[in-house]
């Protein structure tokens, strides 16, 4: 039995990671772990050598572009010997068993945000993984989206000054229709676990820990399987007042940040700083209004993109031993406020919590 | 046929929009600027001056000259008594936002008003902004379905003076600022605000009025809001400030931005860059709208009541940003 064989496993060295490209199995080969394979393959830092999908198919697809073997059985690629991270780009509900099964097979593990769906597993894979003697990093991608380590960078210098003020959205248009998974709330969350939680992972990571929230929004309501959006006020333990916004209601992906403080001010958004933009001909229509420009597009090219930033920066943790930027414990925290969102909109309440990052019971 | 003149008594020049009304007045044809009244003579003669009256210190010395109607435009702690000391000498009034900083205040003005069978209009220039009317329109055609929800904003610069002094404002940037937007969803869709949770601070100026808001509220269709009402641009922005709504609906999602129509100049000067307004409609067409009331007889299209129900709104996340809790709107 292959679980025999995981117990006398060690995980790969950091002198072993060193010397060579890092090994990666990618767990799930839809739109993040396709995102994800392809950057790694794109670089001499890594290397994939399995592909792991129950669609074997769209797996078989992926390594005709990229190489690397298919199976749907993780425990095939996990026994291989021929992995030394795996990465877990599935449905946010089978995170946990993706972890685990790494965990038990002795093997680094990088999971795609959210880190799980309910608190509770989030903390038991924190542990397994410690158990284990793996490294756990969460994939909050936004810390390594180049504009907001900038505004991070004026924060730590001070050039704001005490800030007051901070807002985020993140819209998008609906995923329901591609992606049936999406509109049941209990099972994925909604638009807060897939979008809102970048603002709140973002915001912990630049003013600390939330003091108290209240949200409102769609998730709750009959519209959430065509149209999710939600807005939520966060108070941090420094005093600072944040503006969540996360949408599946738009045309268009956006991003905007705006942090005011008393000595300044910094914005970004996505749309105002694109760099290439295409605009179709004909085919927009300017009358009347709820019409959608389809394939109006707007980009703004990276050397590196920050998908593939994140995965360098844990490749160079594992191979220093330096600390990950976002462990379990980081996204678990997270994900208790994200998942406290979501309580406050589906029971209308104010939200209390701990210094310990729990949530204070009513 | 010879059309009345109107004649208009300006009490104060304490809030700055006195300045944009009277140039309004200025404007309009048969209307007259009778007298300035402001007990800061600098300031009272100053302006007179500039719009070619006279001045007086005394409010009741402006009071008893022949002018059909007054602009209160004091600080907003003595709207109520300016606006009674008009009322009973039968004076129609247009009052500056917030239309007082207390339920009592503005429920004796509006009693005052009715009692000397005067009108009384509480100065909202936002809801007769063309976009504003345009998004009006707009969130009730069947190409934008029902309304699902909706992320306001009125940010603006820290005006400073009497605004951060709670004695004469009533407050900081949760009084100043609510009342635009709230009265806004009040006329676009006739629904009141039923709850609101809010979240204030005084970090961007560290007075002891708060200078930072964010409200969390819903009206009685059901509509949950988010309103952003703080000082949060820093004195070298480009403009003052702005009133955006972003409204998401059931087929699109509507952005209004009012006072986004302006050009882009840079001057070698300090401020070196500014966004100039190519035309900001609400004004105009608000202060014309008083006059035209009191000329012709006809109801103001903005009530005193409106104006408390708005304040009813201010003062109740005012309430919330001290309790942290959801706070019920109660109608005086």
């Amino acid at each position: 039995m292959s679980t025999n064989e995981a117990v006398d496993k060690r995980p790969a060295t950091a002198e072993e990671m060193a010397s060579r490209p890092v090994r990666f199995a990618v767990v799930g080969t839809g739109g993040m772990g396709g995102t994800h394979a392809r950057n790694l393959a794109g670089s001499s830092e890594a290397e994939v050598t399995w592909l792991v999908d129950i669609d074997t198919d769209r797996a078989n697809k992926l390594a005709a572009d990229i190489g690397g073997k298919v199976t749907p059985s993780m425990d095939e690629a996990f026994s291989s010997g021929e992995v030394d991270v795996a990465l877990i780009a599935l449905p946010t509900g089978l995170h946990r068993m993706g972890v685990e099964a790494a965990a038990k097979h002795k093997i680094h593990v990088f999971c795609e945000k959210p880190i799980a769906r309910t608190n509770e597993d989030a903390i038991a894979m924190t542990q397994i993984c410690k158990d284990a003697g793996v490294t756990l990093m969460v994939g909050h991608v936004v810390r390594f989206f180049s504009e907001y380590m900038r505004i991070k960078e004026q924060l730590e210098a001070g050039t704001l000054g005490d800030i007051a003020m901070v807002r985020g959205s993140r819209i998008n248009p609906p995923v329901m229709e591609r992606s049936p998974w999406f509109a049941d709330v209990a099972v994925s969350g909604g638009v807060v676990l897939d979008l809102m939680i970048h603002e709140i992972d973002t915001f912990r990571w630049m003013f600390g820990d939330v003091e108290r929230l209240f949200a409102h929004g769609l998730s709750f309501t009959d519209w959430h399987t065509k149209r999710d959006h939600a807005i939520a006020s966060l108070t941090f333990r420094d005093g600072t007042i944040a503006h969540c916004e996360a949408s599946w209601a738009h045309s268009a992906f956006r991003t905007s940040i705006e942090v005011a403080g008393s000595k300044g001010l910094a914005k970004h958004s996505s749309f105002d700083s694109s760099t290439l933009i295409f605009e179709p001909s004909t085919g927009v229509e300017y009358e009347g209004i709820g019409q959608q420009s389809k394939q109006f597009t707007y980009m703004r090219p990276t050397v590196t993109p920050p998908h593939l930033r994140e995965l360098l920066v844990f490749i160079d943790c594992l191979r220093t031993g330096k600390p990950v930027p976002v462990d379990g414990d980081e996204a678990t925290r997270t994900l208790i406020v994200a998942n406290a969102v979501l309580d406050s909109m589906r029971e209308n309440r104010v939200i209390e919590f701990n210094e310990d990052g729990s949530v204070k019971q009513a | 046929m010879t059309t009345k003149t109107v004649k208009v008594a300006m009490l104060s020049f304490a809030h700055q929009h006195a300045i944009g009304y009277a140039m309004v007045l200025n404007a309009l044809p048969d209307v007259e600027i009778t007298v300035i009244a402001d007990e800061d003579a600098d300031r009272g003669q100053h302006w007179a001056q500039t719009f070619n009256t006279q001045w007086v210190a005394s409010i009741d010395e402006a009071l008893a000259m022949d002018v059909d109607c007054v602009v209160v435009c004091s600080e907003n702690v003595h709207h109520k008594t300016m606006t009674i000391a008009a009322a009973k000498a039968g004076k129609h009034v247009l009052c500056e936002k917030p239309l007082a900083t207390t339920v009592d205040d503005a429920t004796s003005m509006i009693a005052a008003c009715e009692e000397a069978g005067v009108q009384l209009m509480t100065a909202f220039p936002v809801r007769f902004n063309a976009s504003i009317l345009a998004l009006k329109d707009a969130v009730h055609s069947e190409h934008f379905g029902e309304t699902l929800t909706i992320a306001a904003r009125n940010p603006g610069t820290n005006p400073g003076q009497w605004f951060v002094d709670p004695a004469l404002s009533g407050g900081g940037a949760v009084i100043d600022h609510t009342v635009h937007v709230v009265d806004v969803l009040r006329f676009i869709y006739g629904a009141e605000v039923t709850e609101v949770y809010a979240q204030s601070g005084n970090k961007l100026a560290g007075g002891v009025s708060d200078d930072t808001g964010l409200l969390m509220f819903k009206l009685s269709n059901g509509v949950p809001v988010s309103l952003d009402t703080s000082w949060t641009r820093p004195s070298n922005w480009p403009i003052w400030g702005g009133v955006t709504l972003d409204v998401i609906g059931e087929f699109g999602v509507l952005f209004a931005n009012a006072y986004n129509n302006n050009y882009d100049l840079a001057e070698t000067t300090t401020p070196s860059y500014t966004w100039q307004p190519v035309e900001h409609t609400g004004d105009p067409e608000m202060v014309s709208a008083f006059i035209d009331a009191v000329r012709n007889g006809t109801d103001v299209p903005v009530t005193g009541t409106d104006g408390l129900r708005a304040l009813e709104v201010a003062l109740a996340a005012m309430k919330s940003a001290e309790s942290n809790q959801l706070e019920p709107i109660t109608h005086a």
